[in-house]
């Protein structure tokens, strides 16, 4: 094809699709290229999509019947020790008004929607004909000229445009080609996700977690579930399944020397876990790399002469302890990725001076405000004491507290001032204790 | 629920072309150096398909066609041993979530 498009997006995952949903609402003519076989095919989380830019790009995506499995009405935080389950539980039917809050997705199906509502787009778009999205397509070379990007090689085909958008994934090899991220990046703030999808009888499943129509309910955990490996667990109802797993510290299983599927299998088997699993099937696992929201890990940077680089691509997540924000981060990235690509168009200029208003517009949202005022919180959250010695100790204060002896009471001071000693110590925990209260 | 075997949960996982003998690995294992410098073999134990396993030896040996794409193994490995390309679709395209 001799013809340069407008913009070329490598990765049919949600910031790719996002992106390209603005940029054929704002008239553009884009090639979108997707290895997989259909957008979605490849993708995984755990996974919640948390925020409201959704209804941006599917209006009213709630009167449809596909593409997200629940939204979460229900939200739980549970710290565990071997026994033992201590929850912070909140439901509302505050949550019950759309756009939601946070919808439960399962990306092979959620993404082969919004594919297909980006088709719906561009069809209505001012250039039908000339935006394509191609799949089964793998991009082996960013091309550039000069210094500057020009374009994508896929076998011996090259396509050329003004601007490529890489989203990518968090494996992200055309952004280390073109030498904005290191050939290697370490495993210090790289995790794990591993999960399992269980199908359940859907009456059964909305009893057990006592669910109305399409709301749902989203666990996370911390403590024993992890084994001592940084990280936690996470459990989402989907319509009729659960997304159950792990997000674990790559660093910390290499030197613990553990197998993250024998901790998701232990995990499993831990007994508040097996009570919710109860006559569940497993019917996929699945596993993919996630970072972990630390700033360190990011591209040295996320624009360059003629390319942006968009959602996990740039590393661009956030787990400050409240919610796990990878999804609706690289929905925003796309989206002021396409825009940045819109307004570039209008000037007429696509050097990297000009696409840098792509960085201030993130600095400006949510996303990298968050990630920068939150970096203690993600450090913490990373802390040994975080993941071992708080849940234990909050458990073993629950054990004591709830437990009704037929002798006399002691109180409650006093129950806690003899867990918190037989855990750590008085100081140990203020120092933590106020750490946390200044980073969460 | 029961514990369940790598091999019992690859079996939930569906793949394309992956079998074919064409197919080209997308991760290139230089297990010379797993078998000589590396002190910790991370590989063997991170890797969730169990991609990474020592034979009769006690040698790294690796074999792509259970991959699932993760990653693991492209920042566990500190050693310089695996470098990743994707799968190319003509040839072996791999992993394909039915969820996801």
């Amino acid at each position: 094809m001799d013809e340069k498009f407008d913009c070329i997006i490598v990765g049919g995952g949600i910031a790719g699709l996002s992106a390209a949903v603005e940029l054929a609402r704002g008239g553009a003519r884009f090639l979108l290229v997707e290895r997989g076989e259909f957008a979605g095919s490849k993708n995984v989380s755990g996974g919640v999509l948390w925020g409201h830019d959704l209804a941006r790009l599917v209006p009213e995506y709630w009167t449809e019947e596909d593409g997200f499995e629940r939204y979460i009405r229900h939200r739980r935080l549970t710290l565990m020790d071997e026994q033992s389950a201590f929850s912070i539980d909140f439901k509302s039917t505050h949550f019950d008004t759309p756009p939601y809050a946070g919808v439960v997705v399962l990306r092979s199906r959620f993404d082969r929607w919004l594919a297909a509502k980006l088709e719906e787009t561009i069809a209505r778009s001012p250039h039908p004909d000339e935006s394509f999205v191609a799949t089964n397509i793998l991009v082996e070379e960013i091309v550039r000229e000069n210094g500057r990007v020009t374009g994508i090689r896929a076998g011996d085909e090259v396509f050329h445009a003004d601007v490529v958008i890489l989203a990518e994934g968090v494996n992200n090899l055309l952004t280390r080609q073109i030498g904005l991220q290191d050939d290697y990046v370490p495993a210090d703030h790289m995790m794990i996700g591993i999960k399992e999808v269980i199908r359940m009888n859907r009456r059964t499943l909305e009893d057990r977690f006592q669910l109305n129509g399409l709301a749902g309910m989203s666990n996370e955990f911390v403590g024993f579930c992890s084994r001592g490996v940084e990280g936690g667990g996470f459990l989402y109802t989907n319509r009729d399944s659960l997304s159950v797993g792990l997000v674990l510290g790559i660093k910390d299983l290499r030197e613990k020397r553990l197998q993250p599927h024998a901790i998701l299998n232990d995990f499993k088997l831990h007994p508040v876990i097996a009570d919710m699993l109860r006559d569940g099937e497993e019917v996929e696992y699945s596993a993919h790399v996630v970072s972990s929201g630390d700033m360190r890990v990011m591209p040295r940077e996320i624009y360059a002469d003629g390319v942006l680089i968009a959602g996990e691509a740039a590393n661009l997540l956030i787990n400050a302890g409240k919610a796990i924000q990878g999804m609706d981060y690289a929905m925003r990235s796309g989206i002021l990725a396409a825009e940045t690509v819109l307004a570039a168009r209008d000037r007429g200029d696509f050097s990297a001076e000009s696409l840098a208003q792509y960085r201030r517009a993130l600095e400006e949202s949510f996303l990298l405000k968050d990630m920068h005022n939150f970096q203690d919180a993600v450090r913490l959250l990373h802390d040994p004491n975080m993941y071992t010695t708080i849940p234990s100790l909050i458990c073993d204060f629950g054990r004591r507290i709830f437990t009704v002896r037929s002798a006399p009471t002691q109180k409650t001071k006093q129950v806690l001032k003899e867990t918190i000693k037989d855990h750590t110590s008085f100081w140990s925990l203020a120092k933590f204790g106020y750490k946390a209260s200044r980073s969460l | 629920m029961k514990k369940l075997s790598t091999a019992e949960r690859l079996g939930l996982v569906a793949y394309r072309n992956q079998g074919r003998s064409e197919a080209k690995p997308h991760i290139l294992v230089d297990t010379s150096i797993c078998n000589s410098v590396c002190p910790h073999h991370c590989t063997t134990y991170v890797c969730p398909a169990e991609c990474y396993k020592f034979d009769e030896d006690g040698r790294v040996f690796f074999q792509f066609e259970d991959c699932i794409e993760c990653g693991t193994c492209m920042y566990a490995c500190d050693q310089g041993a695996v470098t990743w390309s994707y799968p190319d679709p003509e040839s072996g395209r791999g992993v394909t979530w039915n969820f996801g």
